[in-house]
């Protein structure tokens, strides 16, 4: 219990101090609920955030996933059910870049960004990020293999093509899956701040986490601290409410490959 | 930064909690074995299936060449370059290597680095796995407690920065608490002595929620039986948790270990770069900071990409220490 509320504490220092005034966030002892709460923090928080940072984010996370479904889906279906001689090699290739850290790759690949021409754009945004998409590949055809092989031969004998079979058998059982890869994706795009921040830092390209970051470096003196609490609590409602709903496929998600 | 997260060549030994992603290739001998949907079609339906796989796979591995492999080798590549983005990148063959080794920014950033790695991973893999073992327990309620546990994974590098500068604050909660007990402490993250501790606990704070995610996996591996015969015996709980828990769960540590070292030496640098941008007087600056600002203010790309392949090498040789751990242990065994 203590455990749990220590690890707590400062969430939810955010959460109470994001009603609170200036002066009441530093007071002591804490309060778990403020004299008066302040709504007006969040008005002003999100007046500084800006709808359209917002915006972006929305369209930065849901790019990353939408262009990593049209990506990955055919490729695992051909990995997990198409005889073909490669199959072997191409996985290969997948899992080995999975041990090189992101950030060791970040300057080559803003240099590709950068030739692309995509610096303070969506495609320089989301393209990149769509492209590391070895995880869902594996993460698909690991459950593509396990529909059983009756099911699909049944399909093509009845005539079928592979596409069909794909968007009609295969996508319609793969619920579970798509649950584990959306949650998953959607935390880690929302939560990105190195990528955005070196491709996108134009205030009309930002996307939340790159907003907010200067309120966290102490210069900006014009935000007062509680205004900024309020941001970050804006900044985490959809993320914790993607957390709430698909707790039980994220979790599984994350345990069973061990990343994080 | 970059999806999935590393995955290492360790956990290939260390058992990792029931996989979901099998990343085995199939045995040659399975392979050969003609697939039931071959029989059928002949040889015009094999052809024609592999014109529809190689449809399929195009997109992505198009992706994946461009964004992936290209980087990997482009980081190598550009070592021997100098270049600052936007004239001609100029060879100059291994200089970019061997400043590596006169520099004094670098020797201070490893060290930093080593710093990081060592106050961290430790306490780290202690706390984590003490939590872990008293929340899995069946009592009533412990869904509840799980949820606040794993709550600091949903907050990004930027929230969790915008949180602790205001913990950290002179006038804030931390010394608020100290002032409480009679301390008077100092502003947390332009003191000396004390930025580095801060961050430190802060990210540990922050890694906690896997760290306890992975052992709740490795402990529900754990047979019940043997506490039950220990238990019979006059086993203590804490000797239980000791001599039986802790030896059990012995591969998911040193999977958390590998872990947390690359996290401590190259996913933390996004906090360290909002709250404290390396300082004060580069005390919070590790290698990756260093690479990053060499690379973005610099755009020192050549000596930049020199700096990352360094710590990719520190890392590899890391891995390979625990994977000889690993094999020196069962050899014992």
């Amino acid at each position: 219990m203590v455990g749990a509320l220590a690890m707590a504490t400062p969430l939810l220092f955010m959460v109470s101090s994001s009603l609170k005034s200036g002066a009441e966030v530093n007071a002591f002892p804490p309060k778990l609920l403020p004299e008066t709460p302040i709504w007006q923090n969040f008005v002003e928080a999100w007046r500084y955030l800006t709808p359209q940072v917002i915006a972006n984010t929305f369209i930065f996370s849901l790019g990353i996933i939408g262009l990593q479904l049209l990506l990955a889906l055919p490729a695992a279906f051909a990995l997990a059910k198409i005889p073909f001689k490669w199959s072997a090699a191409v996985l290969a290739v997948l899992v080995v870049p999975m041990f090189v850290p992101g950030n060791l790759t970040l300057i080559p690949l803003f240099v590709i960004t950068f030739q692309l021409g995509w610096l303070n754009t969506y495609a320089g945004l989301i393209v990149p990020m769509a492209g590391q998409c070895a995880f869902a590949i594996l993460l698909f055809r690991q459950f593509f293999a396990s529909l059983p092989a009756g099911l699909i031969e049944a399909a093509r004998i009845d005539g079928a093509g592979w596409g069909r079979v794909l968007t009609s058998i295969a996508l319609p059982l793969a619920r579970p899956a798509l649950a584990t890869f959306c949650s998953i994706s959607f935390l880690t795009a929302w939560n990105m701040y190195i990528w955005p921040q070196v491709i996108a830092p134009n205030p009309a390209n930002r996307v939340i986490n790159v907003a907010l970051a200067p309120l966290a470096g102490g210069q900006n003196s014009t935000v007062s601290p509680a205004v900024g609490l309020a941001g970050g609590v804006i900044a985490m409602l959809p993320v914790l409410v993607v957390f709430i709903v698909f707790q039980k496929w994220y979790l599984r998600g994350v345990v069973g490959t061990g990343l994080e | 930064m970059i999806y999935p997260a590393p995955v290492h060549p360790i956990s290939a030994e260390v058992r990792v909690p029931t996989p979901i992603l099998d990343l085995s290739l199939p045995r040659p001998d399975e392979q050969k074995k003609p697939r039931p949907s071959e029989k059928p079609a002949g040889r015009r339906g094999r052809n024609l299936d592999a014109v529809t796989a190689a449809a399929f796979l195009t997109p992505g591995m198009l992706a994946f060449a461009l964004f992936v492999i290209l980087p990997a080798v482009g980081g190598l590549v550009l070592t021997f370059f100098q270049w600052d983005l936007f004239g001609t990148p100029k060879w100059v063959g291994l200089a970019n290597v061997s400043r590596l080794f006169g520099d004094a920014d670098m020797w201070h950033a490893l060290g930093v680095t080593a710093l990081f790695v060592l106050m961290g991973v430790v306490p780290t893999i202690l706390i984590g796995f003490v939590l872990a073992v008293l929340v899995n327990t069946k009592m009533p309620g412990v869904g509840v407690v799980r949820v606040f546990y794993f709550a600091p994974m949903i907050a990004s590098a930027a929230v969790s920065a915008l949180i602790w500068v205001n913990l950290y604050n002179s006038t804030g909660l931390v010394n608020q608490v100290l002032a409480w007990a009679g301390i008077s402490g100092p502003n947390w993250l332009s003191d000396l002595t004390w930025a580095r501790p801060a961050l430190v606990v802060m990210m540990i704070w922050s890694g906690l929620p896997l760290v306890i995610i992975l052992y709740l996996a490795g402990l529900q591996r754990v047979s019940e039986d043997i506490y039950a015969a220990a238990a019979l015996d006059g086993a203590s709980k804490w000797r239980q948790i000791w001599s039986m828990t802790w030896p059990n769960v012995w591969g998911t540590t040193l999977l958390i270990a590998v872990l947390e070292t690359v996290g401590f030496v190259s996913g933390s640098f996004e906090v360290a770069l909002i709250m404290t941008d390396g300082g004060p007087l580069g005390t919070t600056q590790s290698l990756a900071l260093y690479a990053y600002k060499v690379a973005f203010s610099e755009r020192d790309i050549g000596y930049a990409s020199a700096l990352s392949l360094f710590q990719l090498v520190l890392m590899m040789a890391v891995v390979l220490l625990v994977r000889v751990i690993v094999r020196f242990r069962k050899e014992r065994s």
